[in-house]
């Protein structure tokens, strides 16, 4: 493979994820991420970008967002405006189609990485309404009878949660990787990427309590990695001794967040 | 080649497409799974899979194809770093790879070198480069990295994964699969399917469309030029009956889940709710607690609510036979005359649209079960899991039957 896609200095992938990338970078097709929230779909984008020493465009899809906003918008009212008051050019569509970001990454120079983060929050025909653009990689503008094709194949990234089941037709043209929860090991890395003089004692023992807290079936919301990363941090900076973590849960507002949970975690660490 | 494999996938129930299989083949064709058999397992994967609910299944096909590669002889990760070597590849110029071939027969018997590669694993403890008898760079055996050695086992290289089979064996994405029981938010998921905009039904236009107005106002030369549009909102309605026998305690909790599943999603023009007791009769009860009195009249009931709700039964569907089909009905509540099954008749007959959800219903007819395989004959009837519900959500919004 030419350009590989490896761990960086802030992301760490494993192996498993790296392949998929670089498979999906290979037979150039979207890379599709599903995995529990807080376990870094989002940021793998950044880190492929930062690895390749690519441009990264982000589209972040929200439950309003049309395949359509992602090619181009035609910018009606500013030509009412524009006509109005006998703007020159109003005569000129082109001048009011501002392209998406799917528009963007197509018409760029080079070669870019796209995300199209949690794409499950859009309707559900979304990812169908997209499923020529990303396939041929171009799109046609009604307005001005222009057809707009990528320079470069862009290196598209999706991500989703999975609060929507993605129709078969969009799923059958990607690589799909669901990325696991990182076991300990794993997890020690990516921890000790983010705070690499963080004392050994101390996040064993915030580890070995987060993980208790995950195993426990009764809970509704299990704690993410980044949840805690940010607890060890918050560890840290307090000051805690080691032995007071499992006695006491100092901040454990920052890994445990709904009140039923709190109570049951409470409970059986007592 | 792996052609069995397909169809094994396919046995298992994973829906794969030609397309992707070919996608396959082409990955495979660009060597992407380098000569690795987990590499392999999961280039198949992420290209032929694409929900974590379907990795089980394809761990047991996979399983099943390739079990037979399963060897004893897994080469250990030190042996690899011996043989990860790729600053020698220099050195293996013209005259090397010349002296390394000759002697050896080329005509190589690929069950003795196979033989002689395992016998040799068992013994070898350190590490060789540039030997002719154990596993090691640089060398002239039939095995090993780097070396010259043309019909014989290529050992390692890159690898670094974990085992395919230490992976499957483990099946540890049983939990992800989908016949499993549902939660709360799977619950809201599924009842998302039922959404049917009325834009594209018949309607008066009374929304402005204010991107066209201004548009046509624009090509119209400023003067203005109004354009109407279809209101976008969901016209699903939806009326629910819930069993609240006894044999349904044991689903009390699950039931409660849909329950605020259905409140949560409010998305549906309207949500009609109505209790009964192991079959439906004349009366629908108000509350779980079925008390007499509190109730309406199932009549009203189809008088009030036309026949274009979507109806969801959700029943274990479990009572004697005699509940079903005789004229007095069951020691709860009147029953107007007819027995449940006409009721249930009624029932189908007044609403195109309707399905039975079942949290216990097992696959098969048992003669014990005889009301409920009945009752399957008339109404759909799936299972009260992630899979169960979607079709029945899938049955209620298309147009079959």
């Amino acid at each position: 493979m030419r350009e590989a896609f490896h761990s960086t200095g802030q992301y760490v992938a494993s192996e498993q994820l790296m392949a998929s990338v670089n498979v999906a970078i290979a037979l150039e097709k979207p890379l599709l991420i599903k995995g529990e929230p807080g376990t870094g779909k989002t940021m793998l984008a950044q880190a492929v970008a930062a690895s390749l020493g690519k441009k990264l465009i982000v589209w972040n899809i929200k439950s309003t967002t049309k395949a359509q906003d992602g090619l181009y918008l035609y910018d009606t009212i500013q030509r009412l405006y524009d006509g109005q008051f006998g703007e020159e050019g109003v005569d000129d569509i082109a001048r009011y189609i501002k392209l998406g970001k799917l528009g963007e990454a197509f018409a760029d120079d080079e070669q870019v990485i796209l995300l199209i983060d949690e794409i499950d929050k859009a309707d559900l025909e979304f990812p169908n309404d997209l499923l020529w653009e990303l396939d041929q990689m171009e799109f046609y503008i009604h307005e001005t009878k222009r057809t707009v094709k990528a320079k470069h194949r862009p290196i598209v990234i999706i991500t989703s949660n999975a609060e929507k089941e993605l129709p078969d037709a969009f799923l059958r043209r990607c690589i799909f990787h669901y990325i696991d929860f990182p076991d300990e090991q794993l997890m020690e890395q990516i921890v000790r990427v983010h705070y690499p003089d963080v004392e050994q004692k101390l996040l064993q023992e915030a580890m070995d309590v987060f993980y208790e807290i995950r195993s426990y079936r009764d809970i509704r919301k299990k704690p993410s990695t980044s949840e805690l990363i940010d607890w060890i941090n918050a560890l840290q900076l307090g000051g805690i001794p080691t032995e007071q973590i499992r006695k006491a849960l100092p901040f454990v507002g920052v890994i445990v967040k709904k009140d039923e949970d709190l109570e049951t975690v409470r409970q059986k660490m007592a | 080649m792996f052609t069995k494999f397909f169809y094994t996938c396919k046995a298992k129930g994973l829906h794969i497409t030609l397309s992707e299989w070919l996608t396959f083949i082409e990955a495979l064709d660009q060597g992407l799974a380098g000569s690795s058999l987990t590499q392999f397992y999961y280039l198949a994967r992420m290209i032929l899979v694409k929900s974590e609910t379907d990795f089980d299944k394809f761990d047991l096909a996979f399983d099943e194809c390739f079990k037979a590669v399963r060897s004893e002889n897994e080469v250990t990760s030190e042996m690899l770093r011996w043989l990860d070597k790729s600053d020698m590849l220099e050195l293996a110029h013209e005259d090397a790879r010349k002296w390394l071939n000759e002697g050896e027969d080329l005509q190589i018997d690929k069950e003795d070198v196979e033989e002689k590669f395992k016998d040799r694993l068992k013994d070898q403890d350190t590490e060789h480069n540039g030997g002719s008898y154990w596993i090691g760079t640089m060398g002239k055996t039939s095995f090993g990295n780097l070396g010259g050695n043309v019909g014989g086992v290529r050992v390692g290289g890159k690898t670094g994964y974990q085992s395919a089979f230490a992976v499957v064996g483990a099946r540890k994405y049983r939990d992800f699969r989908d016949d499993r029981m549902l939660d709360n938010r799977q619950f809201q998921l599924a009842f998302r399917r039922l959404r049917q905009f009325s834009a594209r039904l018949d309607v008066p236009k009374t929304e402005l469309d204010i991107a066209q107005t201004v548009d046509k106002t624009c090509n119209n030369g400023g003067y203005l030029q109004i354009v109407m549009e279809k209101p976008r909102k969901n016209s699903v309605k939806l009326l629910l009956l819930f069993d609240s026998g006894g044999t349904m305690i044991p689903f009390s909790s699950l039931m409660n889940e849909l329950f605020q599943a259905v409140n949560k999603s409010n998305h549906f023009k309207d949500v009609k709710c109505y209790y009964f007791h192991n079959c439906i009769y004349s009366k629908l009860y108000k509350t779980p607690e079925c008390e007499n009195g509190d109730w309406v009249d199932t009549e009203w009931v189809f008088r009030n609510l036309d026949s274009d709700y979507k109806v969801i039964i959700v029943g274990d569907a479990a009572m004697a036979p005699e509940e079903l089909y005789s004229d007095s009905g069951n020691y709860r509540g009147p029953n107007g005359g007819l027995s449940g099954w006409e009721w249930l008749t009624l029932m189908k007959r007044h609403y195109k649209k309707i399905i039975w959800l079942n949290p216990k219903m097992a696959p098969g007819h048992a003669p014990w079960r005889e009301a409920e395989t009945a009752i399957r004959q008339l109404l759909p009837m799936y299972k009260l899991t992630v899979e169960g519900l979607n079709q029945g959500m899938i049955r209620l919004m298309t147009n079959k039957n």
